[in-house]
This record gives structure tokens, sequence and C-alpha cells, in this order.
């Protein structure tokens, strides 16, 4: 069993990056036409997927809060997402905890208030698995939720953050997550707040602080990313939209 | 103190090779007379994103799609902003239809319950039809009747369609229904489309009559502004409210009439002209669809065959974006 | 099957303007945390941790099996938590419901992840025999912050539990009663404690939220330190966003916490040593 160096001697990692390096991030939105909001967003190897529907009618009336929206997460992981002709290694309970994550962490900062008495369901979907699935999927719901309309505080953007030997290091992949402390970090970056924290390993406290506040640095950083996207195809639409009403009134 | 580098990434879906500056104005800056006072010219609309600060809440007052944080009026939504006088707001770019009293809507029943069904109308809750807003068979006058209450799946049951007219609204925002004009009531005779609610204006009227030559006796189309679409067999003027046609005591039959397959064509033809329309994001308009059919018979396309995407976006360019 | 009411208005508010005066409802300053108490059972590893009014009884036995094939030095260590409508009517019995995943979860994370217990001291013969612990945990009582009460009682469990001594000759393997020869500890590398703060908007966080805290708050924070000052697991699932100042106090709070619990705990062990004949005289 060969194990992959972290940090070479040149200082890059088992993908040719540098510590503080990002992974490629392709952002699509819309791709899920059905949905009333949808995005797709691949962080090196790892896609995720994620369609909002709602706000609607819940489908238990019982479940209905009388004053604000009620929001349900589900996760769900293809077969074949991790290679090798799919092998469910993570089970059940891994997803039910990434979707009640998932789930704490998007209530606050949706505006509930605006939408009494319905249902905003998100769905997950992860499609290739490569390290970093929490923190993709955060950042394919808030796409998702943005996509959709539903008034939020602030983008929620989430970044994985590990430490080798006192090197902190951005964005893991599968076989650095399986080695390293890794910390999922999410943040509102306007405000630089954290709203999710989540660590599995034994780690000092100080490197801790180090790796919390790179990790909210990095979260303003994706957010440019995923703002400029946004803008850019809101921009597209109202031009098309803006057009259109001019021919049609032109008609009239 | 340190930096975070990036690779640039690959072109995806949405970064294109075009170095256009993306809307990024700081909308502090978009003071006084710079917004654009409810111009339509799309280009010149500010763009804002959630999280974005607005300007300051001690001169302006915040509308739909912001909130208030520190003395601040910060977007909740991506879309456009709009100022009228003091008080901004953000157009989300896509959201839920949002009724309003007087909208006309096109529903589908999902529940028989006391003195009213539930209807389904792409909405965030499902909407209230009360019997006492609906024309009873028979009349327009005729009084309401007991029985009528326990006879309430004659009229309309599970599954009907019907469209409608938004009279009201209940405490929780759910929208109260009325089909007390004869031009309102169950739909027949025809084909139903679930569109993006954006893409439906309000205008002067819903209700559109393409005449032949769009098949032997026209073809009808009702735009609901929640999104549903109807498009059905053409009536004659006569035969729609106040003519001599008009059947009053059918109004809840559930069969469909006799329609021959030219008829047919036609109605799918210029549903799949609105499918067009709608994929390419374009708003709905009676002379679009009108033009749209047009165009389609001028292509000589096989009737009745899906448009294919490419002859879409011809007719799409030449039709909508050319003017 | 009632579910658990959400207390009116006038009580959040009520609570929220109390703790805004630095105030809590049972009367403790915001960063203090409840008396426990830890009441072991006749047989060793069987503790009952009583925390306020939250009691978590743990229980520890010890089986032998053969290890994993790609594993063939380490033994198992098994969290399996019940819990049942004796503790709260809100509970179904056998079913679990998302908060009752998320504890179990979370002492995983904090005792079996973290390496708290040796595994490979738990191998006998190597390929053939290996120790498989359980740790079974039985939620007697909910008056808020299960899991704190739940690490201590783990924490404290396994320290207290004796595994049987083994004699290997050749190829057959002799466990000698407790009656022959005193029983071994378990090699523990350290003591993980989980440290639950509670916080609202706008206020300060509290540690060891009471019933109705918890479900008042905005958010929860746990986090699971070590007396090392080692950060083991921190899980801040959403609630109201914290900056990293926030966070930073908390855990600072929660090192010096944690460490008065170890001793804590250290001193029961104490106790209840002298109180109980181990040794075979």
């Amino acid at each position: 069993m060969s194990r992959l160096e972290i940090l070479n001697l040149a200082g890059l990692r088992h993908d040719n990056r540098r510590p503080y390096e990002l992974r490629s991030l392709a952002l699509s939105l819309s791709p899920s036409p059905t949905a009333d909001g949808s995005a797709q967003v691949t962080q090196g190897l790892t896609t995720v997927q994620a369609s909002v529907f709602g706000p609607r009618e819940p489908r238990q009336r019982a479940a209905a809060a009388h004053d604000k929206a009620s929001v349900v997460v589900e996760v769900g992981v293809v077969p074949w997402a991790q290679g090798q002709g799919g092998s469910r290694s993570r089970g059940d309970k891994r997803l039910l905890e990434i979707g009640a994550a998932i789930r704490q962490t998007f209530e606050p900062v949706i505006l509930t208030h605006l939408y009494p008495r319905s249902e905003i369901t998100v769905q997950v979907q992860v499609l290739a698995a490569d390290g970093g699935i929490l923190p993709t999927a955060i950042n394919a719901v808030t796409l998702a939720l943005i996509d959709a309309g539903i008034s939020m505080l602030d983008y929620v953007t989430a970044v994985s953050v590990g430490l080798h030997l006192k090197q902190a290091m951005l964005d893991l992949s599968a076989p650095e997550e399986s080695d390293l402390p890794t910390l999922v970090v999410a943040a509102l970056p306007e405000s630089g707040r954290v709203t999710l924290a989540q660590m599995e390993t034994r780690l000092h406290v100080d490197r801790f602080e180090e790796m919390l506040r790179l990790g909210v640095a990095a979260c303003s950083v994706l957010k440019e990313e995923m703002e400029a996207a946004v803008k850019q195809r809101t921009t597209r639409v109202v031009e098309r939209m803006a057009i259109s009403a001019k021919g049609a009134a032109k008609d009239d | 103190m340190f930096t975070i580098a990036r690779i640039p990434p690959a072109p995806t879906f949405e970064r294109g090779s075009s170095p256009e500056a993306p809307v990024r104005m700081d909308a502090m800056d978009v003071d006084g007379d710079d917004l654009g006072e409810g111009t339509s010219l799309g280009a010149r609309r500010t763009i804002v994103s959630p999280g974005e600060v607005i300007t300051s809440s001690k001169e302006y007052m915040r509308g739909h799609g912001t909130y208030v944080e520190d003395d601040n009026v910060v977007s909740a939504v991506a879309g456009t902003l709009e100022r009228v006088n003091k008080l901004i707001s953000v157009k989300a770019l896509q959201s839920r239809y949002t009724p309003e009293v007087g909208d006309l809507v096109i529903g589908r029943i999902v529940e028989v319950g006391a003195q009213r069904w539930r209807v389904e109308a792409n909405a965030r809750q499902d909407a209230v039809l009360m019997l006492s807003s609906v024309n009873l068979p028979g009349g327009v006058q005729r009084r309401k009747v007991e029985s009528d209450a326990l006879k309430m799946r004659e009229f309309l049951a599970e599954g009907d369609l019907l469209v409608a007219e938004v009279q009201a609204f209940f405490q929780d925002g759910a929208m109260s229904l009325h089909t007390r004009s004869l031009k309102y009531g169950k739909l027949r005779n025809g084909l139903l489309l679930e569109l993006p609610p954006r893409l439906v204006r309000r205008l002067k009227s819903h209700f559109y009559h393409l005449p032949p030559p769009a098949g032997p006796v026209g073809v009808d189309v009702i735009l609901g502004l929640n999104g549903y679409v109807w498009v059905s067999l053409g009536t004659r003027q006569d035969d729609r409210e106040g003519g001599e046609g008009f059947d009053a005591e059918g109004v809840y039959r559930n069969d469909n009439d006799e329609i021959d397959p030219e008829s047919r064509q036609a109605i799918i033809d210029v549903a799949n002209v609105i499918k067009a329309f709608a994929a390419h994001g374009v708003p709905l308009a009676d002379t679009l669809i009108a033009e749209g059919y047009q165009w389609l018979r001028d292509q000589a396309l096989v009737p009745g065959v899906p448009l294919a995407a490419a002859d879409g976006e011809r007719m799409v360019r030449e039709l909508a974006l050319s003017e | 099957m009632p579910r658990e009411i959400e207390p009116p208005s006038v009580q959040k508010e009520f609570l929220e303007s109390a703790l805004a005066e630095g105030k809590r409802l049972d009367g403790r300053l915001p960063l203090e945390q409840r008396k426990f108490t830890l009441t072991f059972g006749a047989e060793l590893g069987s503790v009952e941790c009583r925390l306020g009014k939250t009691a978590v009884l743990a229980q520890v036995t010890a089986t032998i099996v053969k290890p994993r094939d790609d594993r063939p030095y380490e033994g198992f260590l098994q969290i399996t938590s019940e819990i049942s409508p004796m503790a709260s009517s809100v509970f179904e019995a056998g079913r679990a419901s998302e908060d009752e995943v998320m504890i179990t979860r979370l002492l995983e994370k904090s005792i079996r992840r973290t390496e708290a217990v040796d595994r490979e001291a738990l191998c006998i013969v190597a390929g053939e025999k290996v120790w498989h612990l359980r740790l079974t945990l039985h939620f007697l009582s909910v008056a808020g912050n299960l899991l704190d009460c739940a690490s201590l009682a783990a924490m404290a469990a396994l320290r207290h539990f004796r595994k049987p001594e083994l004699e290997v000759l050749g190829d057959e393997t002799i466990v000698h009663s407790p009656d022959e020869r005193a029983p071994v500890p378990l090699a523990i590398h350290h003591t993980p404690l989980c440290l639950t703060f509670a916080y609202f908007e706008g206020l300060q966080p509290i540690l060891d939220p009471s019933h109705i805290e918890e479900i008042l708050a905005a958010g929860t924070m746990t986090i699971t330190l070590n007396a090392q000052r080692e950060l083991c697991v921190l899980s801040k699932a959403g609630g109201s966003p914290l900056s990293v100042d926030d966070v930073m106090d908390v855990v600072r709070v929660g090192v010096e916490r944690v460490r008065e619990n170890v001793k804590t705990i250290e001193e029961a062990l104490e106790n209840d040593k002298k109180s109980r004949v181990v040794e075979v005289l």
C-alpha cells in the first residue's frame, strides 16, 4: 500500500497544487429546468448538484410552521460517485448527518419568515466524490437557492482546511482528507462570521485558530467567484427579457 | 499576511471567453438620478446579489427582496435593483409566482373539502376556491341550495383544470379564487403547458384566439399568470360568454368535444411555438405567438412534430431578438 | 407520539432578557456547568452519570472475536445508544430520531476516531483473537445536554472497566476470572470530553444548556477537548453565525472546563477504587 506524499520536497501537493491553492472551480446555474432553482458545482474532481423546490405546499400538512417556512434537505450519492463500480461504504448515517448539517446551516440564513406555512425542499446529489463533499454541497445549495429567488441574508460558502506538520492546506482532496486533520468551515463572507464548523481529529488549540481564520478568508475568495457567475447569468437573462419586452411593446 | 492563489478555472458553462466586465457596480454609488427610473433598458439596470449592501437605510425605505442590517439596506436575492422615489426593492430573477388580487390563474383541483376546493396553482401554497365563489350550472344568478354542497364533485373533482381569478388572500398568504364570470371555469379540449411564471406578464387580456388558418376553427390560448398556459380548440365568438350559443348548463361537462386531426395539429403546433419561446426565456405575448405560428407555417416544417432546437433558435432570433 | 411543544414566545423573551443581564433561569452563571456525579455500579465498567437532572448509564462489556482480515492487530470498540420513552415521551422506542443519531455520531467521533482507547492493546493473538468492547449508553432522563452527560459517563466507564487477565499457552487462551487474577485496565491515551454551548442571537454563549435553553437556542456548538489542550471534535452546525473570535473564546473556556472535569472523574475513580476490592488478596 503506497502512501501518497502529502507535500513533496518542492512544496507541492500530490495534485501539484500549492498549500493555499484552491482546486479548479466550475459553476453552473439552472442545470435542471424542472426545479425552481438548481446549481452544479465542481471543485477539482468533486461534483455536486443541488436542486431546490419551493416555497411550496408542505407534503405533510402537519409539518407546516405557521410563521415561517420549513426547510427539508435530502442528500444522495450516486453509486458511481466513488469510482470502482459503486461501493456504498459511507452508509446512510453519514448522509443523514450531512443533510442535517446543511439544513441547520441554511435555516438561519434563509429569511424563512417571508414564506409562512410553506416548505423549501433541497435535494443534493453527489455525482463524483473526491474529498470535500460537504463544502461543495453547501456551495451548490447556496447557488441553487439564489437561482430559485429565495431571499437569503448572504452567500454561504464553505471550504475544507487541513493541517500537515504545521502547514495548513486548503480544499483537500480525498487522499488528503483521510490522512490529515480536516476542518470544514462555512461562513457568511460579507460579515466574516462562521456558520458551520466541523472537525473530527485531534488538533492543538492554537493551530485550530490559524486554520479557522484561513478558512474564513478562503470563503471570501469563493464568494467572489460565485457572485461573478450569478451576476453574469442575471445580466444575460435580464437583457434577454428586456429586449423581448421592447419587441413586444413595439407591436402593440 | 498570506495570499490565497487560485488556478483560473477552465471556461465553464457560465464563464464565457469574452472578457465582459461583470456588472459589479457598487450599489452604493447609485444614488440620485443614476438609477434608471423604471426604463425598460435592461442593460442599464443594476444587478445585485444576496448580501450586497445597497445603500444607507437612513434615507431609503426597504422593499421586497431586501432587508435592513446595521443601518444599511442589503439585498436578499439576485436580481435587478428598482427604485421608486424612496423605496428600494430588488426584483428577483426568478421566483415562485407571487399572486396579486385580480390575477388570472390556471389551476388543478387537488382536494375536495367542506364547501371549498383546494387548488394547486404553482404558488407557495395551494389556493382555495370556495363553493360560494363558483357559478352553479343553470345560470349565474341561481341560488345556492344545500344539496350543492353534497354534490361538489359533480362540479369539480380532483384532477380537474380550471381558470379562475384571484379574489383575495387569506391571512397566511394563500389565494382565494373565484370563477364568477362566464369566461372562467372548467377547462376542456386542450393541453396544459407549465412554464416559468416570469414569462407571463400582466397584460390587458389573457385570452387569445388565433383565427384560422390555425386549424379549421382556430386555437384558443389562455395565459395564466402562474405560468400555466392552456392551449385548446378554438371557440367561435358566439359560443363564448354572452353569445347565443353559450351553453349555461354544460359549464361543468367532463367530456371533450370531437376534435378533428387538423385542429389537433394546430393545437400542438401552437404549443410547440410557446414551448420554444419559453425555452429561450422570451416573455409571451399574443402577437408573438401569432407571429411564431405564422413563421412555423411559412417554414413548411412537418406539422405536429416538436420543434428542433436549431429551428427554435432560429425562430426566436428572427422574431424576438431582431426587433 | 406526542411531539415536543414549542415554548411560548413570552418564555423565549424572558429567557433572552435574563441572559442579556447575565442570568440564567436556574441561577447559574452563563459559563457554569451543572455539578455532575458519577455513581459506579457493582460491575466494573458500569457508571451512571447525573448532570443536573440528566442521567445517562454507560456500560462496557467485552467479548473475544476474530479480528478483521486487513487489520489483524486491532480490536474493536463499538458504541451503541439505547433511547427509550423512559427518558422522555418524545422519543420512540427503537426508532432513532435525528437528535439521537447526532449524539451517537458525535460520541463515536469523540471516542473512537480520536483513538482514546488503544485498539492495538486489545489484541490477544494477532490475526485470531482480539477483544471486542461494547460500550452501551442508556439515556435515562433528558433534562438538557444529553451529549455532555453521555460523554462523561462513557469515559468514566471506559476508565473504570477492567478486562479479564488472559494467558496464552500455545493454541489455547485461558481467560482468568476476576477471582483468580486481577483484571487489567484498558489502555487509554487521553480522556476526551464533550462540552456543549448554546447561543442566542446577539448574546454570549452559555455552557451546558438545560432543556428549555436547548429548545430555544438559536444554535449549539459542541467541542470535544482533552486535558492536553487538544481539540478533538468541533461541531457547529448552523445556528446563528459566530465570528472567529467568539469561537476561539468558547474554545478557551472549554479547555479550562475540561481540565476540571477530568480531575473530577479521576477523583471519583479513586474513591471507587478504595471502596472496591479489586485485587486478590
